[in-house]
């Protein structure tokens, strides 16, 4: 008996010593992330997660750097020889993990496959759309021609991860999942990948930027939140994106672990569906009739809803402060943003004057739709807008569904009032203004994502002019008169920015991103 | 007895939940978001006390937790009668007519019951959408078996016996004889199942709202009120959890504990 009893201290002691030693061993670190990596092809589904991802793998001929800004990557350096004309100097030294060169060859080889990859959910030819002539003017120059003027070229080419043209040829998306074809230039190399499980890197020693501290690097695939936590507190991973917002304050007070944050790109907003001129779906009077007029056309109706949401109540509540009340689609640090913009004053006599003016003096009612697995808590937002709506005299029912089938039903107008999400990867308010607000119009890539379907010819032609405005301080002031005409006259309904958290466990440093990218080239031991 | 006192005392809770909770816990005006996460027997700023808490929205986990076990006992008590009123026909008349009808009726309880409940609640669910009433469809769909087949090995005993032979030598209906003769006689057994059964609804319909389907997000059972504390409990606020889930234990341990004792009073073999 009492062996028996010895043995299991025994066996406990081993257990609860596993963990911590196991994760001590140098030069080895396990990561755990949020969501599913859903291929290893770095041109098949632009998605934040495979995005960050790739960039250990593969790498753009320009990088961002952790507040977005553009810096060089494979290419040395880039201008703009006249309006329609840039010229790329690539690197010399940079070889793919094979040992082979790296030539302007990959690069055209890049291009043609972007557009060509089958069956792609989400494709990348956006980015390279605007780019209709390519010339090779020697192993490390080329120059590239666009129709019109295209300011953004530079930072649409650092969403696209250059592949080698040896392995890519005959290559399909398969064999990038695989590994067999996943060569590509960045600091680590693929070991394995398994789907909505782990990602296995191992270390790229002939980098040509330097070697990184780390050997061998596992993510793993924790979608649970909770799961993510106690992953951390056990030491089966040293780092976590996205800690809940619930368990930030503990592990911050915790000598043992660090946490780090910052403000996001991602703003999440309110689209009005203002494409129908009866009510939109799910937007009634309080009986449940049909309304005569669609009350989101008046821009009245629309800042009521605005100035009805207490916008730091949600931040300080709902957020646990993890969260910035917005004025408009990016944080005013960001290239294109207007000073001048305030997040709405929650005004809750305003926003009932506001809606008796427009004729409804009784309210209506509305269903909130909303994600309930994408953004950080958002379905918990969702519940507070309806609460404050409640008060203004809206009725205001609340579904929320999985991602998956929220944003197919939001982009076929399924829903009236939407809750959304949207980060502007290029880091400047042009891009998100053009994709969110601008008159919808697919085949000018125009309004791609506006899902309200507002509409205003005098803010388009501002928004367009800057579009092709090359001088960057005109494009900027530009940039700043549509944002403020549009958010002036209430186009959507920004609610906050997120704020991305990190945890890791003591002895290791985290560089935070805008971007809300989890990159291992941000994790350093602490010295 | 005392599994009796407390399912009286949370029945009438439940019936009386809209008159004896502080809050309405679905009225989205009555809730305050600054009032969120106050742990029990805190006082909020404008001097309200919440004895058992609030959850993220600010809601009043005492009235949740009693419209909660107004929605778990309504769910659970509907879908049993309901699941016991189609059991109980098939059931009566596969052992009544035998050969075909019961081979074809025994045989879809068969399928029916190789699937695992949970599993067709979900996809059922997936399929109609949010609603009380979905629930209730999704539960009968998946408990009607067990009571056909309980009803059909009763029934089966008594039909042999000779106050069946008697009333068929009336030339009474069909009718008559399986519903006035062979169903009476053929309920004991069927009381049994059908108050554990009450039981297993219940738990399973905290299933399905932990797993976020059934049931609006504004208007939580106690399912839904678990799982939205659940990823509070690390942080230490365990009273949006832990409190439904008391509830929810106290609940199925009574009705098991009067179906216990339901058993052995309608047992012949222990009465002396």
């Amino acid at each position: 008996m009492l062996r028996i009893l010895r043995l299991a201290i025994a066996a406990l002691t081993l257990l609860g010593l596993a963990g911590p030693a196991s994760a001590a061993k140098e030069r080895e670190v396990s990561i755990g992330l949020q969501a599913a990596i859903t291929s290893m092809d770095p041109h098949y589904h632009n998605l934040s997660p495979n995005n960050s991802m790739m960039l250990h793998v593969f790498e753009p001929l320009i990088k961002r750097d952790a507040n977005q800004k553009l810096v060089p990557g494979l290419a040395a350096s880039w201008k703009a020889v006249d309006d329609l004309t840039w010229e790329f100097k690539l690197r010399k030294n940079v070889r793919f993990h094979d040992g082979s060169p790296l030539t302007a060859d990959d690069v055209v080889f890049t291009l043609k496959r972007v557009p060509n990859v089958p069956n792609s959910p989400s494709s990348f030819a956006t980015f390279t759309k605007p780019i209709v002539d390519v010339k090779v003017v020697d192993p490390h120059t080329l120059i590239f021609k666009t129709a019109t003027p295209h300011v953004l070229l530079p930072s649409d080419l650092a969403s696209v991860m250059i592949v080698s043209k040896l392995h890519g040829e005959k290559a399909a998306t398969e064999d990038y999942n695989s590994g067999k074809a996943a060569i590509g230039t960045g600091p680590y190399k693929l070991a394995e990948y398994v789907p909505n499980q782990r990602v296995v890197l191992k270390a790229n020693y002939g980098y040509w930027g330097g070697e990184e501290p780390w050997d061998k690097i596992t993510f793993k695939i924790l979608t649970n939140p909770a799961a993510r936590v106690a992953a951390l507190l056990s030491g089966d991973v040293q780092m976590i994106e996205t800690v809940p917002t619930a368990d930030i304050a503990r592990l911050g007070k915790d000598p043992k672990y660090n946490v780090v944050d910052k403000v996001s790109n991602r703003v999440i907003y309110v689209h009005l569906n203002q494409s129908t001129d009866k009510a939109p779906p799910f937007v009634t009077d309080k009986s449940g009739k049909p309304l005569e007029k669609n009350p989101f056309r008046d821009a009245r109706v629309r800042k009521a809803l605005s100035v009805g949401v207490n916008r730091d109540v949600i931040v300080d509540r709902v957020m646990e402060k993890k969260a910035v009340a917005a004025a408009q689609l990016l944080p005013d640090f960001f290239y294109g943003t207007s000073k001048k913009l305030k997040p709405a004053k929650y005004d809750l006599e305003g926003a009932k004057k506001l809606l008796a003016e427009a004729g409804y003096p009784n309210g209506f009612a509305l269903t909130i739709h909303g994600p309930n697995n994408r953004y950080i808590n958002d379905d918990k937002v969702a519940q507070a807008v309806a609460q404050f709506y409640s008060r203004i005299g809206i009725d205001a029912k609340v579904e929320t569904m999985p991602s998956s089938v929220y944003f197919t039903r939001a982009s076929k107008l399924e829903f009236g009032y939407m809750i959304l999400g949207w980060g502007t990867e290029s880091g400047e308010q042009g891009s998100s203004l053009r994709s969110l607000l601008a008159t919808f119009n697919r085949e000018r890539g125009m309004g791609v994502t506006n899902r309200g379907r507002y509409s205003n010819p005098a803010f388009d032609k501002v928004l367009e002019t800057a579009l092709v405005t090359m001088d960057d301080k005109k494009r900027e002031a530009l940039i700043q008169q549509a944002a403020e005409m549009a958010m002036n006259d209430t186009a959507l309904i920004p609610l906050h920015y997120e704020v991305s958290t990190w945890a890791t466990t003591k002895g290791f440093d985290y560089t935070a991103r805008t971007d809300q990218y989890t990159l291992a080239m941000g994790l350093k031991p602490r010295k | 007895m005392a599994g009796l006192v407390l399912l009286v005392a949370i029945l009438v809770v439940g019936v009386l939940a809209p008159v004896i909770s502080p809050q309405n816990p679905y009225d989205l005006a009555q809730l305050d978001v600054m009032d969120s996460k106050l742990a029990p027997g805190e006082k909020s700023p404008d001097g309200r006390t919440y004895w058992l808490g609030t959850d993220d929205q600010g809601r009043d986990m005492l009235s949740g937790i009693f419209y909660g076990l107004r929605i778990s006992l309504g769910v659970g008590i509907a879908s049993t009668v309901f699941a016991l009123a189609i059991g109980l026909v098939f059931g009566l008349v596969a052992a009544y007519f035998g050969g075909w009808v019961d081979t074809l009726v025994m045989r879809i309880v068969d399928i029916q019951l190789s699937f695992p409940a949970i599993l067709i609640a979900l996809v059922l669910l997936a399929v109609l959408g949010q609603g009380v009433d979905k629930i209730v469809v999704a539960l009968v769909t998946v408990q009607w078996a067990y009571y056909a087949r309980t009803v059909r090995s009763s029934a089966l005993v008594e039909r042999q016996k000779e106050y069946i032979e008697a009333a068929r030598v009336l030339a009474l209906g069909q009718a008559r004889v399986v519903f006035r003769h062979l169903l009476p006689n053929c309920l004991p057994p069927l009381i049994v199942v059908a108050t554990v059964q009450v039981a297993h609804a219940i738990a399973l319909e905290a299933t399905l709202s932990f797993l976020g389907l059934g049931l609006p997000i504004t208007e939580p059972s106690l399912g839904l009120l678990i799982s939205n504390g659940f990823q509070y409990m690390l942080s230490g606020k365990y009273w949006i959890s832990f409190y439904p889930g008391l509830a929810l234990l106290l609940t199925i341990m009574a009705i098991n504990l009067v179906a216990d004792q339901l058993r052995d009073i309608l047992n012949p073999r222990l009465r002396k």
